[in-house]
């Protein structure tokens, strides 16, 4: 009888099933890994664990006896704890006050600081971690605050521990720490369910794996008889290999862009971009690799005109635009697909017709003097939303009303009819499934083979390896490799992105 | 953007009644402790307010500043711009436009009188660039600022009637009388209705237009439902933000330069009494759009001038229609009230 | 110059009051545009009790009550029924104000002001011996007993803000509701207890207004007072010291307006425009400040 055991969990939300019948079983003293794409129903899953969900059907049996999990603190009461993608901290509360937060220990009314922080000292002892108990907690770095959510959910005496996309924002150096303490508390008997669709890691830390697709679990197996390819496949299902940029015929047009020595400082005066030098020319894709955080947004907002850099020049087909703002970049043919999809991306309140056209309203055939013209604006956007398959009723809508895949699509169709002469790409497949991703995979393919210079950053470097001629990696803010796509592997890459050598 | 179905309307029309209808009874909760009946009140204060031309015009004329104030108020609130501040830019507006009144009396009237309307309009609207550039260039939150500018207004027009521009001899804290020759003139006397309503409809035409066919209105949504995105988009928040609060400002300071120039003819201090505030409820009350805010103010012009009708004929205090108008904005506002969604307004 | 402090902390004490209830409600995450018309209530109608039962402080205690439940009446709109927080509180206002007016009228048939002769007061609080510390005794002593609750009041509530879990629950709730929601911490509820003990706290202050200065009520005694609070508020940015600071600041303002007036001829109305003027100043300076220390937080 294993310790936890989900059955036939069903959910269903507005016009999709995210869990389907799913049976969900850990052994207790496990690292059990949870993979699948994004939208599979892995977090689905485990919010409605952590009570943060109901179910439509389904029971759930932790040790034997069958649960009922209304809301997190009867989880928390059952000993299940969770750390989600966005930290839930609190920015102004010391580390031990965010720990200890509405179970304090007390004296009369007040709260007992020592005491508290005797148990947490001896339970950060205990697990080899270590945490500056009385900062406020906005000035700890990432991997600190990760430690003190975790923190908060030993000290609830968590039993059993979910961790959600713990990686995607850790150094390697932070994961490896990440992974000695997790073993460490699987030493002590406690149990961890690990969400995550990096399947090198899982395959490094999962005891076993459960493979979910399309909110069925599709296969469960152990880590030491799998491999990363039979889990893609198992993750993925049948779908043809993605088209590579290396087997085409490298362009050899002129610089679109063209940048200079680009230095951007924070406030603080800390360098967040430095000398990058680097062009991207006419039918050329250049991919910009690092782990998230290493300056790669400040190199976008920069580059679409967001950001006045410190230092340095860019061209952008031979104009100099290091201080045009981002219309007049736009009118130089500069286009560009945003890393917050919903924030930066678009206006879910506003109709589809508005969001299509935000950025060329001001210019005919859309307006004149200063006058909207509905009727064009219409037959535009009506075009479009067939060209690019966008699946809505009409133009009327507001944009809240399509799912992830269709904003994407709306996104990248904005910004790609327009035939730009640059395209700046930020994760652009992000939280797709693999459908909406390939497709706009070979949108971005077919775009740099009609002439248009690509700027591709992302995270994922199979993407990266896959669509672009040559990569470039971010470190730091700072350039420290350079390479063609044809000798460019995971191992080099990771080395580069964790600021080392490769040998 | 005023692509809304008949059922929508429908709905709307709906929800508005009940909301009426439980002001109403909570009113009449009220007229109960003075032993009065309630039918008999509404109805004083119906045939008060609507009864003949004259208190028709009456009420037309009690509108008209409210049609200001809740225009000026939709435009900042579609631009995602939280300003409470109308009533501040209404007094400054209002001193202005009493300034070139009194400052050149023997002045031609087809110079003076646009000269006093334009003015307000200019003086409210540089009232409400102050809290917006704050806004715009250095992201200070408006609801603080704009409140604590109406105070500021309030307490130095106050000051400018009281000492530079006192008039000796007078109790009441005025300034000197307007020029006759820019009275507004009287549409239907003896109602107090005068030109100003007309410009007032104008205002109404020109902001719907503002709002559905232009690009400024177009980016003025655009930034309201996501300032993020607009920058991104390529349009100039600050500017989106400074042009709002610009054009709210200048609605607003019209508002009290028509309350000076139709009816006082002359600045009285702390003459408001909450045009401004009234402004931000109309302004909910019409979903922000042009029409509905025309449709709000008439309601409110309607209560405003029954009230009086209430005091004279029921004997019941005219308070109660604050008493009912609070009441009406506490609903409108409640997005849960009928579960209404979609609010444009950010929740604070 | 005793005198003037005297006054001082006389003018402050209302103030306190409600910018204390106020900076709770602020912890909380709400700000509350309501104080004036919750002031305003509290004075009202702790006039009306101490009235009609003879005793100042069956007043208190109405000014209290109704306070709470005028603050109970915004937290049903806010919370339940999804009201915007502003619109909610300047309707309140409104309400505070219409009702006032009207019952004035309806109970005591006049406008303007009701004084009448047998109104208790709220007493003082003296002391000939501690009176005869110089200086300090003159200042100091004196006072309604209020004046001295709110003095104590700020120091609890400094004290429950910091080093009681309830009111760091109420930090959290008002800084990260979403990650307070998931450790247990009832959110909303800590935000409708918030904004009831700021109507409590306002009304109190209003009942030190009309009963403990001045003994009579009327139409709009607090004339902004509750916007002088909310001022205060965010020119202390919501920490207990620094917001009695500046609520002693502007009753200062307060205190010495008259005498400006009189002495030297500045118009009342400068003083009266100053705290708000400093708020914009102030607010300014601080997002000149925050916008130079971005956070590099992954919250």
């Amino acid at each position: 009888m294993a310790y936890l055991e989900m059955r036939g969990i069903t959910k269903r939300f507005p016009g999709v099933i995210a869990n389907d019948h799913v049976d969900f079983s850990v052994e207790e003293g496990e690292i059990h890994a949870l993979v699948g794409e994004n939208g599979a129903g892995k977090t689905t899953l485990m919010r409605i664990l952590y009570g943060m969900e109901r179910p439509d059907e389904g029971s759930i049996r932790l040790g034997g006896r069958v649960v009922h999990i209304p809301n997190p603190q009867a989880a928390i009461r059952l000993g299940i704890g969770m750390v989600h993608q966005h930290f839930q901290l609190i920015p102004t509360l010391t580390a031990l006050e965010n720990i200890v937060l509405n179970c304090e220990p007390r004296q009369w009314i007040f709260l007992d600081r020592s005491h508290a922080r005797r148990d947490l000292e001896a339970l950060m002892g205990r697990l080899g971690l270590e945490v500056p108990l009385d900062l406020p907690v906005a000035e700890l770095s990432v991997g600190e605050q990760q430690r003190v959510e975790i923190l908060k959910l030993l000290y609830r005496r968590a039993r059993l521990i979910i961790l959600d996309e713990p990686t995607a924002v850790l150094t390697p150096q932070e994961t490896r720490a990440l992974f000695s303490m997790l073993r460490r508390l699987r030493s002590e008997g406690c149990t961890v369910i690990f969400i995550s669709h990096k399947l090198g890691e899982v395959l490094e830390i999962a005891d076993r794996i459960t493979v979910l697709r399309r909110g069925r679990v599709v296969g469960v197996c152990n880590a030491v008889s799998t491999n990363e390819r039979e889990l893609a496949r198992m993750m993925v299902g049948d779908i043809g290999m993605a088209p590579r940029s290396s087997d085409r015929k490298q362009e050899n047009g002129f610089p679109v862009l063209s940048v200079q020595d680009l230095e951007v400082r924070d406030s603080a005066g800390r360098s967040l971009l430095k000398g990058l030098t680097f062009e991207v020319r006419a039918g050329e894709i250049v991919g910009v690799a690092g782990v998230e955080g290493n300056g790669q947004r400040e190199l976008v907002e920069v580059l679409a005109g967001l950001r006045v850099p410190d230092k340095g020049q860019i061209r952008l087909a031979n104009v100099d635009v290091t201080f045009l703002s981002t219309r007049e970049r736009r009118r130089l043919g500069m286009s560009v697909i945003p890393s917050d999809r919903l924030r930066e991306g678009l206006s879910l309140a506003s109709p589809l017709w508005a969001n299509l056209i935000a950025t060329r309203y001001h210019m005919r055939p859309f307006s004149r003097w200063r006058l909207l013209n509905p009727r064009n604006i219409r037959f535009y956007t009506s075009k479009l939303i067939q060209e690019f398959e966008i699946a809505a009723p009409d133009v009327d809508v507001p944009a809240s009303a399509l799912s992830g895949g269709n904003l994407q699509r709306l996104i990248v169709a904005r910004e790609i009819a327009v035939s730009p002469r640059l395209l700046i790409a930020a994760h652009p497949t992000r939280g797709l499934d693999m459908r909406a991703t390939q497709a706009i995979r070979s949108l971005l393919l077919e775009l740099a083979s009609r002439g248009t210079a690509i700027l591709l950053v992302s995270t994922d470097i199979d993407e990266l390896i896959a669509l672009s001629h040559r990569l470039l990696v971010l470190y730091r803010g700072e350039i420290v490799g350079a390479l063609p796509a044809s000798q460019a592997d995971p191992e080099t890459l990771g080395l580069l992105m964790a600021g080392r050598r490769p040998s | 953007m005023a692509w809304r179905g008949i059922s929508q309307g429908l709905y709307e029309i709906g929800r508005f009644s009940a909301t009426l209808a439980i002001a109403l009874a909570v009113g009449a909760i009220f007229i109960q402790l003075t032993g009065r009946e309630a039918g008999a009140a509404y109805l004083a204060l119906l045939e008060s307010a609507l009864g003949s031309r004259v208190a028709l015009a009456d009420s037309l004329a009690a509108a008209t500043p409210l049609i200001l104030t809740g225009l000026a108020t939709a435009i900042a609130f579609r631009g995602g711009v939280f300003n409470v501040g109308v009533e501040g830019s209404l007094y400054i507006g209002a001193f202005a436009a009493a300034w070139v009144g009194f400052a050149w009396p023997e002045g031609p009237a087809w110079i003076l009188l646009p000269g006093a309307i334009l003015a307000g309009g200019l003086a409210g609207s540089l009232w409400g660039l102050i809290p917006g550039s704050l806004k715009a260039w250095m992201d200070v939150d408006e609801i603080v600022s704009t409140i604590m500018m109406n105070y500021i207004a309030i307490a130095f027009t106050s000051y400018l009637v009281n000492y530079p521009f006192a008039v000796p001899g007078l109790a009441n804290a005025m300034s000197p009388p307007i020029a006759p020759a820019i009275h507004l003139p009287r549409l239907l006397p003896p109602s107090q209705l005068h030109l100003g309503f007309v410009m007032a409809l104008l205002c109404v035409l020109g902001v719907g237009v503002l709002f559905a066919r232009t690009t400024w209105g177009f980016e003025l949504s655009l930034h309201g439902m996501n300032p993020v995105f607009v920058r991104w988009a390529g349009i100039r928040a600050p500017r989106v933000i400074l042009t709002a609060m610009g054009l709210s400002g200048f609605l607003g300071g019209l508002a009290g330069a028509l309350q000076v120039l139709g009816i006082h003819y002359r600045f009285i201090a702390n003459f408001s009494p909450g045009y401004g505030y009234d402004g931000i409820a109309i302004a909910l009350l019409g979903r922000t759009t042009a029409l509905g805010v025309l449709a709000g103010a008439l309601l409110f012009g309607i209560l405003r001038n029954g009230a009086s009708g209430l005091e004279l004929f029921a004997g019941i205090p005219l308070e109660l229609v604050r008493i009912l108008e609070a009441v009406i904005i506490l609903l409108v506002t409640a997005e849960s009230f009928m579960r209404w969604r979609t609010s444009k307004v950010k929740e604070a | 110059m005793t005198a003037v402090l005297f006054a001082t902390l006389r003018m402050t004490a209302p103030l306190i009051l409600v910018a204390l209830g106020g900076l709770l409600a602020q912890q909380a995450g709400m700000i509350n545009v309501a104080l004036e018309g919750l002031m305003l209530v509290g004075a009202f109608f702790g006039v009306l009790a101490a009235y009609y039962a003879q005793n100042p402080w069956a007043g208190v205690l109405a000014a209290v009550a109704a306070g709470g439940l005028f603050a109970t009446l915004m937290a049903w709109a806010v919370l339940k029924l999804r009201a915007n927080l502003i619109v909610a509180g300047l309707a309140l206002n409104l309400l505070a104000l219409g009702l006032t007016r009207y019952l004035l009228q309806v109970l005591f048939s006049t406008r303007g002001a009701f004084a009448p002769e047998r109104l208790p007061g709220l007493g003082i609080v003296d002391s000939p011996f501690l009176r005869r510390i110089p200086f300090l005794g003159d200042v100091v002593l004196g006072h309604s007993p209020l004046v001295y609750l709110s003095w104590l009041l700020a120091l609890l509530v400094a004290v429950f803000l910091k080093y009681v879990p309830e009111g760091l629950q109420l930090r959290a709730a008002g800084e990260n509701p979403e990650a307070a929601r998931s450790l247990g911490i009832h959110v909303d509820r800590m935000r409708a207890l918030a904004l009831i003990v700021s109507g409590c706290l306002a009304g109190l202050g209003g009942v030190q207004l009309s009963l403990g200065n001045l003994q009579l009520f009327f139409e709009n005694m607090t004339n902004g007072r509750g916007f002088i609070a909310l001022a205060a508020i965010y020119f202390g940015q919501a920490r207990p010291g620094a917001t009695v600071l500046a609520c002693l600041l502007f009753g200062l303002f307060e205190a010495i307006q008259i005498r400006l007036q009189t002495r030297m001829g500045v118009p009342p109305q400068w003083p009266q425009m100053l705290p708000f003027a400093l708020v914009i100043i102030a607010l300014t300076l601080i997002s000149i400040y925050r916008r130079s220390r971005k956070p590099s937080i992954r919250l």
